[in-house]
């Protein structure tokens, strides 16, 4: 009787674990469809198609989250929604797409006559965004990272009037990537989705490319 | 060949979000002075290799407290290592490389083809499972940061009794199905929303984040390992493999002598007491109990995945998607104000109301399967655990419930049996 | 005793808490979009009180993939392109003709023949109107993004806001001069074009003049590329160009007037022929937010003619006290 028993727990421990190796198995081959790699488009928008790890198996496949600026609609709730406080998502000044404006949208509180830097003209409600003379008529624009807590009223400002060249983006350093993001579960555009790792970020009008093997970020040089 | 490639992200950019926003990346502008234009520069993410730091840590681990508990038998030993595991699964990686959650990696990898999984998902997933299936559920005494800071709280646990652990007991069954649910229909992630400890982790969190978790951790003052008892949703599969578990942990080196001194040293519950006093059972109510069974199973099967089928419209309102097109349809005077922020971001998107309705009615199609699969296995759970409730085992000793016991071998301290005695001894 | 206080207590505490997950998950409703950060664009829109002089008399459904550019013809024959393609419609918006292409055409312009000359990007291309292309002429360099053209009788006008400057073609092709670059001496301050939007328009009388977004204004050039005159200032007000760079688009009425459009907060008005405001024709309330690139056109009955391109629509405006005669 206890043979019985014993035979039947080793038949269903097998069962188990052939069910358990079968479904690693198929996790572990598990291709994804070519071109979703989870930036959005197709295979032959990338510079590197041909080095491509996302449909291989026993590839790590790490994934972290990131917001899509060209989806979002600046509700203000990833300065809430995130569990980090100050969010772990911040706003960032593309350079490379920044007209440098002297009237700037996102630096300035609408309908500000005089253009100067007195704290009662800035949008920001941290005072975060810096504003620096160039040459005549532009002016930089800087964002005091630590002062940032992301509640993307100045994106809005630029996306609005100018370029869009302020884009919030989630900040690797801080996110502590949860398995399901808090922001991600009530963002109202669906702006946020895993990208792979080794491209953390999804900048809008910004090349990613390799720099010598290492994937830092970099612009496109003109 | 880059101006190329500039030039066609820019078609990109206004073919993809044409309708949207035509913005493009535009030459900036041609600067007389000196200037030099800053790089955009953000920070990287967590790099690849300390992934498989992670899988090693979990791998070793698991090794060691299997050791601890069934050769060393030390419940010191187990206590330093979940120790261990708290501080580094727990409030170094902050509770999110996590067996509990890839439950919902892996159901929604499976109904998803696009959902790219992380290889760690898939080994969190399927390590613990294997462990329990040869060494019983070593993941829940020393690896698993929630188990450990739990067991670090339990400081007057009280017994609950069988008939209200079988009921409770019903609750991660109900989570498991519905995690599954959720994370297979691409709704949410329920397990990581009610996540009670992740704040206390990362010792930053809502208001509303810690008390769930301080509250919970009171609890486990008097009733030792709420979560893992009444909630986990990963602990189901646990208790199954553990039960089939070639080698599990035992209250004594060697037989048990009946002295009732670990009576009282579980605090959950899990071990099972002799049934001597079972008058052992005839012939026909054997029968009878079968047929009962044999009638129970399946009628509980289909009850529950009736019901599940009624109320799937129910379950589906809880998917975004779902709530837009609900929110769309409201008469225009019942609508909530200021307007909610997905109504705002639907409006902006140039979506139109029917691609909407239409989205809505594929999740809640998928609503109808899932739900009645997810009533059909309610009830047969039901069924499995009235049966198994109606079949008790004679046995004269004492052993550990191989389902629920969480191997923390704290009743091998309180067994005088501490080492096997030579055969043969007259 | 005791214990079992403890043990309900506890157990209490369970279930509250397994109800109130339940509670959460099941029973919460959507909650009001409050957002304290928000910035506001609705009072400023709000503030524009004006009642527009113009009234919207028909909006066209536009088959192409994307619409970007919008000009008139012989006989007020609209033409109309943008992603893929390009449309002919005549006078009564009856579509008479569409053809493909591969690229996008980012400016239109149409000569007394009624051949289409397009912007692709770098260089500009002509094409007949039956959609055979006839010419393509040689790019402006890399990094131009032309994204206005407008035609005298002997010369081509180009607006190249990737490069920031103005050139003068003969028909053939060939550059005569470049207009606007920055020149101290001829006292031309240079075009500030914070974005890919630059525009420019020959009025009745062959003036050539040129929009500087980021200066908010419109200047008058000599066809060699001395500054004459300009106009417009900054702000949210009616009168005036909001935002960072504005007018994105602007065009002339047959009497000489400006119609101007601005982006940001989305509005098309009519300036006098001095630059003085003189009315309204369509307000943000008339467009979906965030709506940027309204081309405009006009024909010769003073019908507006607007791109829009988030409705992709072609949507024509007339006069208020004429809409009757229409």
């Amino acid at each position: 009787m206890p043979n019985r028993r014993e035979f039947l727990t080793t038949l269903f421990r097998a069962a188990f674990l052939t069910g358990l190796g079968v479904l690693g198995g198929a996790m572990v081959l598990r291709k994804g469809k070519p071109g979703e790699c989870g930036f959005g488009f197709d295979c032959a928008h990338c510079g590197e198609a041909d080095k491509c790890v996302i449909p291989h198996p026993f590839e790590s496949r790490q994934m972290v989250w990131q917001l899509d600026p060209s989806l979002c609609t600046h509700c203000g709730q990833c300065a809430t929604a995130c569990v980090m406080t100050p969010s772990a998502v911040k706003c960032v000044h593309v350079y490379a797409m920044c007209g440098y404006c002297d009237l700037c949208g996102g630096y300035f509180k609408p309908g500000t006559k005089t253009l100067d830097t007195a704290a009662e003209n800035q949008l920001c409600p941290t005072n975060a965004i810096k504003r620096k003379f160039v040459e005549e008529p532009f002016f930089e624009y800087t964002i005091d990272e630590s002062l940032c807590i992301g509640c993307g009223k100045c994106v809005k400002g630029c996306d609005a009037f100018g370029n869009g060249s302020l884009q919030l983006q989630v900040r690797h350093d801080r996110c502590k990537n949860c398995n399901q993001c808090a922001i991600a579960r009530i963002c109202p555009s669906g702006a946020y989705r895993k990208v792979p790792a080794r491209h953390p970020s999804l900048l809008r009008g910004f090349e990613q490319k390799p720099k010598n093997g290492d994937f830092t970020q970099s612009q496109e040089n003109r | 060949m880059k101006y190329k490639a500039a030039l066609l992200l820019l078609l990109l950019l206004f073919f993809h979000g044409f309708s949207v926003k035509a913005i493009q990346r535009f030459p900036r502008p041609e600067f007389e002075t000196a200037y030099s234009q800053p790089e955009t520069l953000l920070p990287q993410a967590r790099a690849e290799v300390m992934e498989v730091v992670d899988v090693v840590v979990l791998a070793l681990s698991l090794s060691l407290v299997s050791w601890l508990v069934l050769k060393k038998r030390s419940r010191k030993g187990v206590f330093w290592m979940s120790l261990f595991s708290l501080a580094y699964f727990g409030f170094y990686r902050e509770g999110c490389v996590c067996s509990i959650g890839s439950i919902q990696n892996i159901a929604l990898a499976l109904f998803d083809r696009n959902y790219i999984l992380p290889l760690t998902a898939v080994v969190f997933f399927i390590l613990p499972l294997v462990f329990a299936l040869f060494f019983g559920r070593t993941f829940c005494a020393g690896v698993c940061p929630f188990g450990a800071l739990q067991d670090m709280v339990s400081f007057y646990p009280q017994k609950t009794g069988p008939k209200l652990n079988g009921l409770l007991g019903m609750v991660p069954y109900l989570y498991l199905g519905f995690a599954i649910l959720y994370a297979a229909t691409g709704t949410d992630f329920i397990i990581c929303r009610y996540d009670p400890f992740v704040g206390i982790f990362r010792m930053n969190a809502s208001f509303g984040m810690f008390l769930f978790g301080g509250l919970l951790l009171i609890t486990g003052i008097f009733l030792a390992r709420p979560y893992c008892r009444f909630l986990c949703p990963y602990g189901v599969l646990l208790n199954w493999a553990s039960r089939l578990s070639h080698r599990h942990l035992t209250i004594t080196a060697d037989e048990c002598i009946r002295c009732r001194l670990c009576e009282d040293s579980c605090p959950y519950d899990a071990i099972d007491l002799p049934l001597t006093d079972k008058s052992p059972e005839t012939r026909s109510s054997r029968i009878r109990k079968m047929a009962w069974i044999v009638v129970l199973i399946p009628a509980l099967t289909f009850l529950g995945a009736g019901t599940g089928f009624l109320l799937h419209t129910t379950f589906a309102g809880v998917n975004n998607k779902v709530i837009l097109a609900k929110q769309l349809a409201t008469p225009a005077n019942q609508q909530i104000k200021p307007e909610p922020f997905s109504v705002t971001a639907f409006r902006t998107s140039g979506k139109s109301v029917e691609s909407v309705n239409l989205e809505a009615r594929e999740v809640i199609r998928r609503f109808k399967t899932g739900a009645l699969a997810l009533g059909g296995f309610i009830g047969l759970v039901f069924g499995l655990v009235i049966a198994r409730r109606m079949t008790g085992r004679w046995h004269d000793d004492y052993l550990p419930d191989k389902g629920h016991c969480f191997s923390c071998a704290r009743c091998i301290d309180y067994c005088p049996v501490k080492t096997k005695l030579p055969k043969n001894t007259p | 005793m005791k214990q079992k206080t403890l043990l309900f207590g506890a157990l209490g505490m369970l279930v509250v808490l397994i109800l109130f997950m339940v509670k959460d998950l099941f029973l919460s409703s959507p909650e009001p979009g409050n957002n304290p950060w928000k910035y506001d664009l609705e009072t400023m829109k709000q503030a524009d009180t004006m009642k527009p002089a113009y009234t919207m008399v028909k909006a066209i459904p536009s088959g192409l993939q994307g619409l970007v550019a919008i000009a008139t013809g012989p006989g007020d024959r609209i033409y109309t392109t943008g992603a893929g393609g390009a449309e002919i419609y005549d006078s009564a918006c009856r579509l008479l003709l569409r053809f493909d292409f591969e690229d996008t055409a980012y400016a239109l312009t149409v000569d007394s023949t009624g051949n289409l000359w397009m912007s692709m990007g770098d260089h500009v291309e002509v094409w007949n109107k039956t959609g055979k292309k006839l010419q393509t002429l040689k790019s402006a360099g890399r990094g131009s993004l032309i994204t206005s053209l407008a035609l005298t009788g002997s010369s081509l006008l180009i607006a190249d806001a990737g490069l920031k400057v103005v050139y003068h073609y003969d028909h053939m092709g060939n550059m005569i001069n470049r207009i606007g670059e920055k020149d101290p001496v001829r006292k031309v301050p240079g075009f500030v074009i914070p974005g890919p939007w630059f525009d420019l328009a020959v009025s009745p009388d062959g003036s050539l003049w040129i929009a500087n977004p980021g200066r908010h204004e419109l200047e008058q050039y000599r066809f060699d590329g001395q500054r004459l005159l300009s106009w417009g200032k900054p702000g949210i007000g009616i009168p005036e160009f909001c935002g960072c760079c504005n007018p994105s688009h602007f065009t002339f009425l047959p009497d000489g007037s400006f119609v101007t459009s601005e982006k940001g907060i989305e509005r098309i008005k009519v300036y006098n022929p001095r630059g003085k405001f003189s009315a309204v024709v369509a307000l943000p309330g008339d467009f979906d937010e965030g709506t940027r690139g309204l081309d405009l056109a006009t024909d010769s009955r003073g019908r507006i003619l607007v791109v829009d391109p988030v409705r992709k629509q072609i949507r024509i405006f007339v006069k208020r006290s004429t809409t009757s005669n229409n």
